[in-house]
């Protein structure tokens, strides 16, 4: 296993410059600015961007500081990188690490930090309804209704434009068609064919990560799980593993069986419901009847598992909320003996279709090369022939004991989405039957003494990596950064539809299938 | 071939999932609508900020395990189509607008239902800067069907509950 201390450590840090800090034993390096400026060009050379948010008044630095937090291919540590600023404007990364271009806009609206030289200055999640100069993730702002529309000084957003002859434009959103998420989509198109695709996302803000600050960590767990609905045990799970690393409590192990049972079973019926959803946007309804049984058999499930059919009010810091009953997870295993078998049925129905094969097959590519550079991960990144996956990559609860697999597809297109998601649900079926054969006797929870303090949380959830960055002081909440597997992947959308028609983009949308509300957070 | 005919005779799904109590629900529902609108109850379903477990129930409910088409409900593409419009989250503020837009473009009369905890009352958001808190603060909600998220039983006894109110008071 590579250590990524001495990965380029000669140039930019020394081992002895480098700390762990958490129970996760993540590798934080402060740099100057000047070492900072030299380092971006080496670390894009190899590195990912993994996050980037910004905290004020963190330790003993007065002002805003930012947080570059990088993965390697191979190490199992995730390095943080801390740039103090000492005025409010700043350089961009963007030019050197594509998926930076959101996150400085989300500091700039957040905090009003400026990225100077930034390509792209407009405001993110902030729409033209919020007047100017309000930064609501400030410290001096205290969470509190606020008056906006009044005066519309902020001018309209400026899409890019693209012109030439015979291209148009469509814009579609907030409000689609079905019942779905808002969030508008930008079309260039030159007849049927997409030439270029814009996203503009953040109708859904509702302030998640100003919310959690002064709180007591017990009670975010509401808000981590409100973070995205069908995603509820991922990002209780992160939250959860964020302020344990903080407070260096050690779960039971029979808690960290039954969160993982729980994390597989949401992983399930999430991907049954991009199946369902792939056949319904091919208007194949037969073909989906399937997967939406199954999805409901599965939520039933959960419902008598947890008492909520999408897994919410059941994790706990420092372990389960309650124990699961030993009838309910017998139930669960005499269901899943005929589940694989039921999964391959609804599958034949789509196989044996050649024009449902035929929408599916080369349709919104997505090129393994844009994996590191907008670190695209999950389903999207895998299907493109990429293995990432962080219950391998940063092993978190007990996956590293599981020996897991790691499927992936090289073509990167609708169908191998398709196919990667339904081996994926065999996996985690796998997983659970092992786990419910081995489930430990014993307590399920342990109890749990909050210190001060800031741990990173990584997680993979049904959709990719979800990344929880939680600082503790005084007891309380002082910031929480969520990054969501969807907030990366957006962009994966617009550069997959290039060169597909308009009508197949509903199915490369679902094939993806991100979370509005988790990206708007 | 021989498969195909099977699948003719095969019971439909909603024969293999038959729910006694759902079933009642839905027949009592079918003859309110049938009261009320005439044919069918036509809903358009705006997420004005939810946590989007409420659109996957409101989804469930057209899937074979409900089928809540039979008993003549559909969702419906545009607010021109729609006799109510089902709001889920705290409306935010970037949602302002397209929610009051949605809602203009009914034909009138309009019904709305507040679907979910956080249209009902604002939920945990009701404080927050970026949300304007319960949707009735922007659009009038004539119904309020409470949960997070409510379950498919517990948005048709909803519906089922307006309906009758209707019926036996008016608007």
């Amino acid at each position: 296993m590579k250590n990524i201390i001495t990965e380029p450590a000669k140039l930019l840090w020394t081992p002895e410059s480098a700390f762990r800090e958490g129970a996760n034993q993540d590798v934080y390096v402060t740099l100057d600015e000047e070492t900072f400026q030299k380092g971006v060009k080496i670390l894009a050379e190899t590195f990912e961007l993994v996050a980037l948010f910004c905290v004020e008044n963190f330790a003993e630095h007065t002002g805003f500081t930012l947080f570059y937090a990088f993965e390697k291919q191979g190490c199992p540590e995730i390095l943080v990188i801390k740039r103090p600023l000492t005025s409010m404007q700043t350089t961009s990364v963007a030019k050197d690490f594509a998926s930076a271009c959101w996150y400085e806009r989300e500091i700039n609206d957040g905090f009003g930090v400026e990225f100077t030289d930034a390509y792209d200055k407009r405001r993110l999640f902030l729409h033209e309804t919020y007047p100017v100069g309000f930064h609501p993730l400030l410290k001096s702002f205290p969470n509190q209704p606020i008056e906006t529309g009044k005066s519309l000084q902020q001018e309209e957003y400026q899409f890019k434009k693209l012109e030439g002859e015979g291209v148009y434009q469509i814009p579609v959103g907030p409000v689609h068609a079905g019942i779905i998420e808002p969030g508008h989509f930008r079309f260039s198109v030159i007849g049927e064919t997409i030439f270029n695709l814009e996203i503009r996302m953040f109708y859904k803000h509702r302030g998640v990560e100003k919310l959690a600050e002064g709180k007591k960590p017990a009670d975010c767990l509401q808000i981590a799980e409100s973070i995205s609905g069908d995603e509820s045990a991922a990002n209780a799970a992160a939250f959860c593993i964020a302020v344990e690393s903080i407070a260096g409590s050690h779960l039971p192990p029979r808690a960290l069986q039954l969160r993982t049972i729980l994390l597989e079973m949401e992983r399930i019926y999430s991907h049954l419901g991009d199946m369902a959803g792939m056949m319904t946007d091919v208007a194949y309804p037969v073909g989906a009847t399937g997967y939406f049984i199954l999805r409901e058999e599965i939520l039933r499930l959960n419902q008598a598992l947890t008492g909520s059919r999408f897994l919410k009010n059941i994790f706990c810091i420092g372990g389960m909320r309650r124990d699961i009953p030993s009838g309910s997870l017998d139930g669960l295993a005499e269901y899943l003996k005929a589940f694989p078998k039921k999964l391959l049925e609804a599958n034949e129905l789509v196989h044996k279709s050649a024009w449902v094969i035929d929408r599916l097959e080369t349709t919104g590519i997505v090129k393994k090369e844009l994996v590191r550079p907008l670190h695209l991960t999950g389903p999207v990144a895998r299907a493109s022939g990429a293995a990432a996956d962080t219950r391998i990559a940063h092993p978190y609860g007990i996956y590293a004991q599981l020996e897991l697999k790691n499927p992936t597809r090289e073509k990167g297109d609708v169908m191998s989405r398709f196919e990667l998601k339904s081996a994926e649900i065999i996996d985690s079926v796998t997983i659970i039957n092992r786990l419910l054969g081995e489930l430990k006797p014993g307590e399920a929870t342990t109890p749990f003494n909050i210190t001060d303090g800031h741990a990173l949380a990584v997680v993979e959830a049904p959709r990719g990596q979800t990344v929880h960055w939680v600082y503790v002081k005084n007891g309380v909440i002082d910031r929480y950064k969520v990054r969501t597997a969807s907030f990366c992947n957006w962009l994966s959308l617009e550069h997959a539809v290039q060169g597909n028609i308009v009508p197949d983009f509903p199915l490369i949308n679902k094939s993806m299938n991100l979370s509005y509300a988790g990206t708007d957070l | 071939m021989i498969k195909q005919f099977e699948r003719i005779f095969q019971p439909k799904p909603a024969e293999i999932f038959h729910d006694h109590d759902f079933e009642q629900m839905g027949i009592k529902l079918k003859q309110s609508i049938a009261a009320v609108f005439g044919r069918s109850l036509a809903i358009r379903e705006v997420d004005s900020g939810s946590d989007n477990a409420t659109e996957i129930e409101l989804v469930n409910l057209g899937t074979p395990y409900y089928d809540i088409e039979r008993f003549g409900v559909t969702f419906v593409a545009s607010p021109r189509h729609a006799d109510v419009l089902v709001i889920t989250g705290a409306v935010t503020h970037n949602m302002e607008i397209a929610v009051k837009k949605t809602y203009e473009a009914m034909p009138s009369p309009k019904l709305v239902i507040a679907v979910g905890d956080d249209a009902c009352n604002g939920g945990i958001w009701r404080n927050t800067y970026s949300v304007n808190g319960a949707a009735n603060n922007v659009i009038p909600v004539d119904f309020m069907i409470p949960g997070n998220p409510p379950t498919p039983h517990e948005i048709m006894l909803g519906l089922l509950s307006l309906m009758n109110t209707i019926r036996t008071k008016g608007r």
